[in-house]
């Protein structure tokens, strides 16, 4: 019986120290005075997990091997080649990179985090995407968008922000690589960013394409985003396009 | 299609390559046009979305052409710590890159050199580097 009693006691010891361990390995994040994570800071533009396909571009882009399938009839997620340059390629007119796309841009970003807001400034274009926090619902009765109309919301310590109410976009810059692969979302586009710290300097950025009118499914995919407080001495630099674009379409002004 | 030998030399420009953010090489290039020029800087323009800087290249003739050469974006080069000092106004450089698809004497430089060989716009990092 004594034998029993120290054996029982031995199992209770040892189903406590995953606890323990998990106790003292949770790593240390930055948070805010009310105990939220806190990700206010300046970082790096998300980029790729190991392993995955990598386009030829300052972007960031997407893995193929993440797609869902086509639906069959549904919109074209390969925009066709017309050989006029304001169609074909838009962005070398100065218009916007929209979302997902100016996210993945490869310029540094400074986000801004209150109780009601979460504020991501991009230094590519100065995208700005204002996320409210507060529980309200998405606005409704509005224009479909380049960004798109974002809310998030907590769940434990990831930070979720639902986004939709997109216009026909470009998805990303995976065109840079192969000029024929010009990868469109449809205005049916919902994407998903479920944001976490990995640790003190890394955050796991989820995040996930829904569109029914494009694909079967929604699919995501995970990149890394790290910070760099060494960045901040300089912070972000100005970025108005249509300053000097000299040669829009390849047709350029002077020389 | 992309031919074998100009496929060779794109990559081979890749690695010096300015980091293109704001449009894709075949927007406003053409790598069957590649150009390799040596001349005087007469003009900077740092400015978005991309620095323009201006040679003048002196022909076997004698006769001058101006030529404006495309570079990264601003924002990317000065936070890798390139400032617009990187490349002086009267300074000698080599520039190799491809022609803007008009035929004009605008281009992608893809690689900038002083005549010593050091690339132009990370000569002032190497020196630090050195010191």
């Amino acid at each position: 019986m004594k034998k029993l009693t120290i054996h029982f006691s031995l199992l209770v010891a040892l189903a406590f120290v995953p606890a323990m361990c998990a106790q003292t390995s949770a790593p240390a994040i930055p948070r805010t005075a009310d105990g939220k994570p806190d990700f206010t800071g300046i970082y790096q533009w998300p980029t790729y997990l190991p392993g995955a396909e990598r386009g030829r571009s300052s972007a960031t882009t997407f893995d193929r091997k993440n797609f869902a399938p086509l639906k069959p009839g549904g919109e074209a997620f390969l925009e066709p080649r017309t050989g006029d340059p304001r169609h074909d390629e838009p962005r070398d007119f100065c218009l916007p990179a929209g979302f997902p796309a100016g996210m993945l841009s490869g310029n540094a970003m400074q986000w801004f985090q209150t109780k009601n807001y979460l504020t991501i400034v991009h230094e590519f274009q100065r995208m700005s995407r204002i996320i409210p926090l507060d529980g309200r619902p998405h606005r409704k009765d509005i224009e479909p968008s380049f960004y798109g109309d974002p809310v998030g919301h907590w769940e434990g310590d990831a930070l979720v922000i639902v986004t939709k109410n997109f216009k026909r976009w470009m998805m990303d810059d995976y065109f840079y690589t192969d000029p024929k692969e010009f990868r469109m979302h449809s205005d049916a586009l919902t994407t998903t960013e479920r944001i976490q710290w990995k640790d003190k300097d890394t955050m796991s950025y989820l995040l996930t394409i829904d569109d029914p009118k494009t694909f079967t499914k929604p699919w995501s995919q995970e990149f890394q985003i790290k910070a760099k407080p060494e960045w901040d001495a300089v912070g972000l630099f100005e970025y108005v396009c249509e300053e000097n674009n000299r040669c829009p379409g390849g047709k350029c002004q002077g020389n | 299609m992309i031919r074998p030998f100009y496929s060779f030399l794109l990559i081979a420009l890749a690695s010096s390559a300015p980091l293109l953010a704001h449009h894709s090489f075949a927007a406003e290039y053409d790598d069957t046009k590649p150009i390799k020029v040596m001349g005087t800087v007469t003009k900077v323009e740092w400015q978005n979305p991309h620095i323009w800087f201006y040679l003048d290249v002196k022909g076997e003739d004698g006769k001058v052409t101006n030529y404006a050469f495309s570079g990264g974006a601003p924002g990317q080069l000065m936070r890798r710590g390139i400032m617009k000092s990187a490349i002086q106004i009267g300074s000698t450089v080599t520039v190799d890159g491809f022609k803007a698809k008009d035929g004009s004497n605008n281009a992608f430089g893809a690689k900038v050199t002083y005549p010593d060989g050091r690339m132009v716009f990370t000569a002032n990092q190497e020196d630090q580097n050195k010191r």
